[in-house]
């Protein structure tokens, strides 16, 4: 890994990861908080409405939801569209820096003008992402157990479950990096290429929950990155959704590599 | 030893034309010139030995290595300077010496310090507050500073000030003196009539001449300005053919000189000549020349 890049890339992204960061750690703890806690006064009156009810079969990805209880419902956290915006848009931010952001800016040919390869470009911008993923994912489980500490011990969650969502958790992470990376290395404008990965992901969060109560996106589902990000299932039933991680690992792989293909290989023009 | 061989490098973006079978040969501790109009393909050609650009065909090689393949050890021993320089807002000049160092596996503080003294830059001036001029300067300085063997300067003196731009024209003509090659892009003359002893023109993205100063001096017509005596009251003679007579007023004659001057005194020895100025090598003209010539025809 190369010193001097890996100092430049620390050195841009480390104040947006910290604001993120704590922003998921204070959402993370408010929701795991909040969910347990006024489940019997709030959320178990409003989950007998049909429209709630769907909304939460779509983040949830669960038919069951009669089996919920305070404990199950606070899985909501990990799907709730609030923590997903801020992994997702930081995460976006991220991934599309190089080369597009520096296309953008006009600073590729500096980086360019230098004695490294764009694979070695790439893969060290690549490692600042996953560092950065495991830091927003290490912010969200600090929120979620602060939140934790807040309520009964009995509505806690076990830590082998809670394990097994963080991984999943940070394939998700991947596997929208991965995309990510791909639309980047073939766009020359950043705002566009945010905005791709955006109204991918967008949709993707759409026909989840379109899914539960329309048949016809039944049927498409499965392209839906969220199909494969099920925390209510590991949760409750202590599910292991090894064909889920399977699916985003592979599909985050395949997408990171098409794009540091992709990079390697195209011209790079700024004017 | 030629530092840069180009041969019939051409590069198409989509129908519009980028170069087309450029050949070019760049000698070891040349001050070389690369000139040509805006839209020339000045640019396409650096952006192609750099690798940013993959050509469309021919090949690119700069000491010994391929310009596509093996771009990144060629810059080891490149150091560059873009047309367009865009800097990291948030750097500054000592940071920007330690990450570029980082990236080279060099300490390039001390030398960065000297270069920044000698410039006149403050390195602790963040990127975002400099001005147009101290940013080209650190941009210099970091092409400059780990003193690499061939340097590519996209029309570097722009928002230099006189003062500076002579400055960095006597610290490159020392590194070429130390056998470093100096690849001086500009659409300019008169800077690279200063500095550089080799000269490419490009046009329409073609190779329209590549010769050296002094060649094109001597090619180079001059003006020449004739006063006749009027005594005794004779009619000028006729102008032999190196000698194109422009304008014509009174006893006085303002010509274009095509020939040795040597030529034109001999002829000039036996004429009742009162006065006879003969200006520099009229360059400027022969570039206009070059550039506004139809497409295709060659120098």
């Amino acid at each position: 890994m190369n010193r001097g890049l890996l100092l430049k890339s620390v050195r841009e992204v480390w104040p947006a990861t910290l604001l993120f960061g704590l922003a998921l750690l204070a959402v993370e703890g408010l929701l795991n908080y909040v969910f347990p806690t006024f489940y019997d006064d709030f959320f178990e009156p409003a989950l007998r409405m049909q429209f709630i009810q769907n909304l939460a079969r779509g983040l949830l990805g669960t038919e069951a939801l009669r089996e919920i209880g305070p404990k199950t419902l606070s899985s909501v956290a990990w799907v709730h569209p609030l923590v997903l915006a801020i992994v997702w848009a930081h995460e976006i931010t991220l991934c599309t820096r190089l080369p597009a952001g520096e296309v953008d800016r006009g600073t590729i040919d500096l980086l360019l003008g230098l004695p490294v390869s764009r694979w070695q470009l790439y893969l060290c911008e690549s490692s600042v992402w996953l560092a950065t993923g495991l830091v927003l994912t290490a912010a969200g489980v600090a929120g979620s157990l602060i939140g934790g500490l807040a309520i009964r011990p009995e509505l806690r969650h076990e830590p082998g479950r809670l394990l097994v969502v963080i991984l999943n958790f940070y394939c998700l992470y991947l596997a929208v990096g991965g995309l990510s990376w791909l639309v980047s290395a073939a766009s020359d404008r950043r705002g566009r290429a945010v905005g791709v990965v955006f109204a991918v992901l967008l949709g993707s969060f759409l026909l989840n929950v379109l899914d539960q109560f329309w048949r016809p996106a039944r049927a498409v589902s499965f392209l839906s990155v969220l199909h494969y990000y099920q925390p209510m299932a590991v949760l409750r039933d202590a599910a292991w959704p090894a064909r889920d991680m399977l699916v985003l690992l592979s599909a985050g792989l395949l997408l990171w590599l098409a794009g540091g293909l992709l990079f390697s290989r195209r011209n790079i023009c700024t004017v | 030893m030629s530092v840069i061989v180009a041969e019939n490098l051409s590069k198409r973006y989509g129908r519009r034309m980028g170069i087309e079978e450029l050949d070019l040969s760049v000698p070891e501790g040349t001050l070389f010139g690369f000139l040509g109009p805006n839209g020339s393909g000045k640019t396409t050609t650096i952006r192609i030995l750099l690798g940013f650009l993959r050509a469309g065909g021919g090949s690119a090689r700069i000491l010994g290595r391929d310009c596509w393949r093996d771009s990144h050890r060629i810059k080891r021993d490149v150091g560059y300077l873009p047309g367009d320089l865009r800097l990291y807002s948030w750097m500054n000049g000592h940071g920007a010496l330690r990450i570029f160092g980082g990236v080279r596996g060099l300490d390039l503080a001390a030398a960065g310090r000297e270069l920044a003294e000698r410039f006149g830059l403050d390195l602790t001036v963040r990127a975002r507050s400099m001005s147009r001029g101290m940013r080209q300067k650190l941009g210099l300085i970091l092409a400059l500073v780990h003193e690499p063997k061939l340097l590519i300067l996209d029309e570097p003196t722009s928002s230099l000030d006189p003062l500076m731009q002579e400055l960095l024209n006597e610290h490159l003509r020392s590194l070429a003196r130390r056998g470093h090659t100096v690849f001086f892009s500009s659409h300019t003359l008169s800077e690279v009539e200063h500095l550089c002893d080799r000269v490419a023109i490009l046009r329409e993205g073609r190779l329209v001449a590549d010769e050296s100063l002094e060649v094109l001096r001597r090619r180079a017509g001059r003006e020449v300005i004739i006063r006749w005596k009027a005594e005794p009251a004779t009619p000028p003679p006729s102008p032999p053919p190196f000698l194109r007579v422009r304008q014509q007023q009174d006893r006085q004659w303002r010509c274009a000189l095509a020939g040795p001057i040597a030529e034109l005194l001999a002829w000039l020895a036996p004429l009742p000549v009162d006065d006879v100025v003969i200006g520099r090598p009229d360059l400027e003209s022969l570039f206009r020349s070059y550039y506004s010539r139809q497409a295709g025809a060659g120098a």
